[in-house]
């Protein structure tokens, strides 16, 4: 167990660096200048250029390469172009706001759909089935921005119920914890409904049925333990998926995280703080697969025992 | 636009008060106390030397003043210097301060904070710099007299001073902090000190209880909440959330101005859309074919399908806007723009350039037969640029000219239209400008005289003409106001003939706020100014709103 950690921890610090050389050329490939933007669309010249001096940007690539890398290694990420604070200070408070968003939808998510699935599944083709089917079906089809802008409205404005924008207070979690949990919510369902009615048709579960365990007890503990192995591993998808997905509920419901950051950086051409948002993003992925991984022994201990 | 465009955009409102703005309880008597909830958009550092957007100056101004401001009548009046004086050979400036000013870090408000401030924006090239075209170095005469010593005569000087932008921040601070530290916390003497800056969610301003004017400000707290999404801004206001937001889309003007408890303003920019023509390329060179594609546009048109009617006001001249120095109305009489729509008017130009449709395939040819094409380049972004454009592809494809409409990514599309004359690859692109210090010497010298080509300047049209170059530098140098005022119209009136751009409506800036609160103007650049704003508490008590 402890080998498979500091496996995947020095995966982690390799992957990062990779990642962050990609950037560093993905970055210098593309149009744009960022002297220029900095300085402005009329800005002359000869102001562009002190910018450039300013920030390092007239130094040939490797130059700029090797002193980023260099930095980087002593945990230094750089200063933002725009706002010259470190991309750290920036990011670190960032990060953990979308932290706070991403954990309270995801477990919204996944327990309304461990329950909604499973009775899904226990309902086969019944009335409660498809009704359950009918609102996963409706939270797949509708975009995070429609319900988030209508239950902004609803309860927002018409009914003064909750707070719009912002994170102060408990309240002000409510609307996008729901809108980006049901959200995830009504995909996660499907996938339970389907691995629960697969694991319920097993003959272990016939015979449990046969020996007279009661129902509730066949779904909840036989059924799900053995439908969660691909459940665990679609929830850690997820996980990714929602933190890209919260830059939408971010901008909407003005929750100051990462994603919204990181839209904004690279509208700008903000390379440090681009490069700074991607790869925490990146190493925070890697984080949420180890956990996975560590899940599904417990799960299934026959897979740590290969 | 984060562009200087845009910065100087800001300054003029600095001064502001110049144009039609909209100011709001002036007649009523002030009332002490209540915090103002805003919304704004600080995407940068918060140090005035490094950020010239009406954004970022809607959050400095609150706590950092100027030399001077200017006044709706476009006077120049006194801040932190009480008066000046201008040398025989006008080459130096030399202001006198108040007495007894602190910024709010305790070091006091003096002539030598006035010479840092400026010389190190010389040293350091903030990025207002170009505006100070002349100014050599800024003296300390004594502890509260400060010369300005110029290279030439530059009657752009004053007025430039009023940009808000150019306001005096800390010495102390800036060398205990640099400009990462002021960056996020600005340190000024104005009305409001700032206390808490969380970035990316909102910056609180304290009432300074210090403020060197006596009985000001009236409230005790500015709250500035960053909310960059413009349905969430609205939203926000209607719920009650904030008193104020900006940028309220046109469409929704109608029904956010039948709500009893919100007051909708709307008032012109200085930012006028417009097209670059690049004047190198054949045939734009010819001036005639210049003048058909200004006729060729529905100016009128535009404003009613991109606007919603209300949200752009039609120019009245070239390239100035109302309330810039020396803005004369240019309008032919009875109509309402400049280069008003005549299709048959552009045909006929073009014809006597040497085009018209000779194989009657609607495509105008030259002599030779070859179509006449035009790349038109534009980006997704500002207020409606891309439906602009669009509608301007319509346009010229209606008048016979084949033009094939590029959109360009933000970032691509400023250092594609960055480059010199040999490496400029656009015959047309749709851009907006604004005058900073709604003075202008800003568009004579930087965006239409031949030194300011690109890279230089930012004449991207490569235009160049000696009269208007002539003009501009008369003007630059000119003390008399009068006369300066006479060179600015006759350097319009050769723009007209010379038509370098094609000349788009003026922008119009729309907010929404409260009826509770007054006092508090938005001038024409952009740039909110609450600092002598206050809260009717009753009237918000009455609405409900209890925060």
């Amino acid at each position: 167990m402890l080998k498979l950690i500091l496996a995947r921890l020095v995966f982690m610090a390799a992957a990062g660096l990779l990642l962050l050389t990609f950037l560093f050329g993905l970055f210098h490939a593309i149009p744009g200048d960022p002297a220029r933007l900095i300085a402005g669309d009329s800005a002359p010249e000869a102001l562009v250029q002190s910018i450039r001096q300013a920030y390092g940007l007239d130094q040939p690539l490797m130059t700029q390469y090797t002193t980023y890398m260099g930095r980087v290694l002593h945990g230094d990420f750089g200063l933002s172009n725009f706002s010259r604070q470190p991309v750290l200070k920036i990011v670190m408070p960032r990060l953990l706001n979308t932290a706070k968003l991403a954990g309270w939808s995801m477990l919204l998510a996944m327990s309304l759909s461990l329950l909604l699935g499973s009775l899904s599944a226990m309902y086969w083709d019944r009335p409660l089935d498809r009704g359950i089917t009918a609102f996963s079906l409706a939270g797949i089809c509708t975009p995070i921005f429609v319900t988030g802008i209508l239950g902004l409205y609803f309860f927002g404005v018409h009914l003064r119920w909750l707070p719009i924008g912002g994170m102060t207070s408990w309240k002000h979690y409510i609307l996008p914890v729901l809108t980006l949990g049901l959200a995830q919510a009504a995909g996660f369902t499907r996938m339970v409904r389907a691995c629960m009615i697969d694991a319920l048709g097993r003959d272990f579960i016939t015979t449990a049925r046969a020996k007279g365990v009661p129902e509730r007890v066949i779904v909840f503990k036989h059924g799900l333990r053995n439908a969660l192995l691909p459940i665990i591993t679609f929830f850690g998808l997820g996980l990714g998926h929602m933190l890209g997905g919260a830059a939408v509920a971010e901008s909407i419901f003005n929750w100051p995280g990462l994603g919204r950051l990181m839209v904004d950086s690279i509208l700008t051409r903000d390379l440090p703080l681009t490069q700074g948002c991607i790869f925490f993003f990146a190493m925070v992925f890697i984080l949420v697969n180890l956990v996975v991984d560590l899940l599904y022994r417990w799960a299934d201990p026959r897979i740590a025992h290969d | 636009m984060k562009s200087y465009a845009k910065m100087a955009t800001a300054a003029t409102l600095a001064a502001s008060t110049l144009l039609p703005m909209s100011v709001r309880g002036e007649d009523a008597k002030p009332q002490m106390g209540g915090e103002l909830v805003v919304t704004g958009q600080l995407d940068k550092t918060m140090f005035p030397g490094r950020n010239t957007d009406a954004g970022g100056m809607d959050v400095y101004l609150n706590a950092c003043e100027n030399l001077v401001e200017m006044a709706a009548d476009r006077t120049i009046k006194p801040v932190l210097a009480k008066s000046w004086t201008m040398s025989d050979d006008l080459k130096t400036v030399t202001f006198h301060l108040n007495e007894g000013i602190q910024f709010h870090d305790g070091t006091p408000f003096n002539a030598e904070a006035v010479a840092f401030v400026f010389n190190e924006a010389l040293a350091k090239k903030f990025l207002y710099v170009s505006l100070l075209e002349g100014l050599e170095k800024v003296v300390a005469d004594s502890e509260y007299q400060v010369s300005f010593k110029l290279s030439k005569p530059s009657a752009a000087l004053i007025p430039n001073l009023a940009y808000r932008t150019m306001c005096i921040f800390s010495p102390a601070a800036y060398k205990a902090t640099g400009e990462e530290g002021l960056g996020s916390k600005i340190v000024g003497t104005g009305p409001f000190v700032m206390s808490e800056f969380a970035k990316g969610e909102y910056v609180l301003f304290k009432r300074n209880d210090k403020y060197w004017q006596k009985g000001k400000p009236y409230l005790d707290s500015i709250r500035i909440l960053f909310v960059p999404e413009v349905t969430t801004r609205v939203a926000m206001l209607e719920s009650g959330d904030v008193d104020r937001a900006q940028g309220v889309p046109d469409f929704d003007i109608p029904r956010l101005s039948g709500e009893d408890t919100l007051k909708v303003a709307t008032i012109p920019s200085l930012q006028q859309n417009y097209v670059v023509i690049n004047n190198l390329k054949k045939p734009l060179d010819d001036a005639r074919v210049r003048q058909a594609l200004n006729y060729a546009i529905d100016k009128a048109g535009i404003v009613k399908s991109v606007f919603a009617g209300t949200g752009a006001t039609l120019s009245q001249a070239p390239t100035l806007t109302p309330g810039v120095f020396g803005f004369t109305d240019m309008r032919e009489p009875g109509k309402d723009t400049i280069f008003a729509y005549d299709l048959d008017k552009a045909k006929d130009l073009l014809k006597q350039a040497g085009y018209e449709d000779r194989n009657g395939d609607k495509v105008l040819e030259n002599a030779q037969g070859e179509p006449l094409s035009l790349k038109l380049w534009t980006r997704k972004a500002g207020k409606g640029e891309y439906q602009i454009a669009q509608l301007v592809q319509t346009f010229l494809e209606k008048l016979g000219i084949k033009t094939e409409l590029t959109v360009l990514e933000s970032a691509t599309f400023s250092a594609s239209l960055s480059l010199g004359p040999q490496e400029a690859k656009y015959d047309l692109a749709l851009l907006a400008w604004t005058i900073p210090t709604a003075d202008p010497d800003e568009p004579m010298m930087y965006m239409t005289h031949t030194k300011a080509w690109k890279p230089a300047g930012a004449n991207r049209m490569f235009f160049s003409n000696p009269e208007t170059d002539r003009l501009a530098e008369a003007a630059h140098a000119e003390p008399d106001t009068k006369k300066r005022a006479e060179y600015v119209r006759q350097w319009m009136a050769e723009l007209l003939k010379q038509a370098p751009v094609i000349y788009l409506p003026t922008v119009n800036l729309t907010e929404a706020y409260r009826t509770y609160v007054h006092g508090a103007k938005y001038l024409p650049a952009g740039t909110y100014d609450a600092t002598q704003a206050w809260i009717d508490k009753a009237a918000k008590e009455e609405q409900g709103i209890s925060r």
